[in-house]
């Protein structure tokens, strides 16, 4: 491991008593790059995160996060780390305001002007008790928190869960102009295959506890195309007599183009497949 | 600053950055941006078409590395005055590579060198038109 990966995972298993939850996942995270770690509810995605953000030690196998180990090191990385959980627990009686004077004082680099740019763009009020801000509204308050100390690496746990289509968009339009401004390496994970498949660098699909996808996206789109090709050969070539070669290419041309989504479920049935 | 009526398609066999290249090449082509024009910055470019900054950036990139676009430091990123300055044997072999992908898109389906020729002859009153209407 290198101390160029901002995130470098490696044979990691985590297990509850018995159960191993996560099996042997090995990934890198580029500096600089969006990684989506993608997978169906109870597939580990959580328990990944855990481990990343040092609340839950390794059963086997190592984690860094820039660098150093989240178990040992979780306080000197949090100051470097932005966190948006999946449930974002604020004290529901305190206000935006409140809550970021708080976090003023936890880190050295807070950017208390960019925090109010962020909280005006969506229009999430300061001043209300957040438990009376829509969930949208507290998403967002947690992404602005999240992105006001300036962290190099943000690490959002499935940001949009139960969002409308709006909020979703104004969150992954933050996320764009964070990236755009500070080239932000990003982990994220995520049910919400159509927002993030134009951002995402790089994805990894979990199942079963076991990484069975771990590749740009970019190569993954052109693969799964030519894999559905060969899969349709007998129906493109039909009677015709051509021959093997040119017949496969020939399906290769009309394969159609799958979204993320679509190479999400097809992988998510194969891997039901694998494991009857 | 125009509204970009660049589209991205999640079905389109190219990279992201492959569709904004060719985009802005098409654009470029049929007047759509005019020489001297500003495009809007990667930033702005991303948040329209919500795709990571860093893919506009490449698409930029490789337009400027063309001469398609000429980024002017501190002012933005703009369409070239004049077309790129290129010499014979690199004109000769951009187009003998376009034209290789489309006699073997002709062939692949079965078309004609005389269809291959028509289409051809299409796409360029296409763009034409597309000129003559702005």
């Amino acid at each position: 491991m290198t101390d160029q990966t901002a995130i470098a995972v490696r044979n990691l298993s985590v297990a509850y008593g018995p159960h191993t939850v996560v099996q042997d996942v090995t990934f890198e995270v580029a500096p600089g790059t969006v990684y989506a770690l993608l997978g169906r509810n109870g597939a580990g995605k959580s328990s990944i995160i855990r481990s990343l953000l040092g609340q839950r030690r390794a059963s086997r196998g190592e984690v860094r996060l820039l660098g150093l180990d989240p178990w040992t090191r979780r306080a000197e990385l949090m100051a470097r780390v932005g966190v948006v959980p999946e449930v974002p627990d604020f004290p529901p009686e305190l206000s935006a305001r409140r809550i970021a004077s708080f976090f003023a004082g936890l880190y050295p680099c807070w950017d208390a002007a960019g925090f109010g740019q962020r909280l005006r763009r969506f229009g999430v009020p300061d001043g209300r008790p957040t438990g009376r801000l829509s969930r949208g509204q507290r998403a967002q308050l947690s992404l602005s928190l999240a992105l006001s100390h300036a962290p190099e690496l943000l690490v959002l746990d499935d940001p949009t869960l139960g969002l409308d289509a709006v909020a979703r968009r104004e969150l992954f339009d933050e996320l764009i102009g964070e990236l755009a401004d500070r080239g932000t390496t990003v982990f994220v994970t995520t049910h919400d295959l159509a927002g993030i498949e134009g951002i995402a660098d790089r994805v990894g699909m979990l199942h079963g506890g076991r990484l069975i996808v771990d590749e740009e996206v970019e190569s993954l789109k052109a693969r799964h195309r030519r894999r559905t090709g060969l899969r349709a050969v007998p129906v493109a070539v039909g009677e015709s007599v051509q021959p093997r070669e040119e017949a496969e290419r020939a399906a290769h041309d009309e394969a159609e183009v799958m979204t993320l989504e679509e190479i999400f479920v097809e992988l998510a049935d194969d891997g039901k497949e694998a494991a009857r | 600053m125009p509204t970009t009526p660049l589209r991205i398609d999640p079905r389109d066999p190219a990279p992201i950055w492959r569709q904004i290249e060719e985009g802005i090449r098409r654009l470029v082509a049929t007047g759509g941006l005019e020489p001297g024009l500003a495009v809007p910055s990667v930033r702005e470019l991303a948040r329209g078409l919500r795709v990571n900054p860093n893919t506009v950036a490449k698409a930029y990139q490789r337009l400027a590395d063309a001469g398609v676009l000429k980024v002017k430091r501190g002012e933005g990123t703009f369409v070239t005055d004049a077309p790129p300055s290129m010499t014979d044997g690199q004109r000769s072999q951009v187009l003998t590579a376009a034209a290789d992908r489309l006699a073997v898109e002709a062939h692949t389906v079965n078309a004609s060198r005389r269809e291959a020729h028509e289409a051809l002859d299409r796409a360029f009153d296409q763009l034409e038109t597309g000129r003559e209407a702005r």
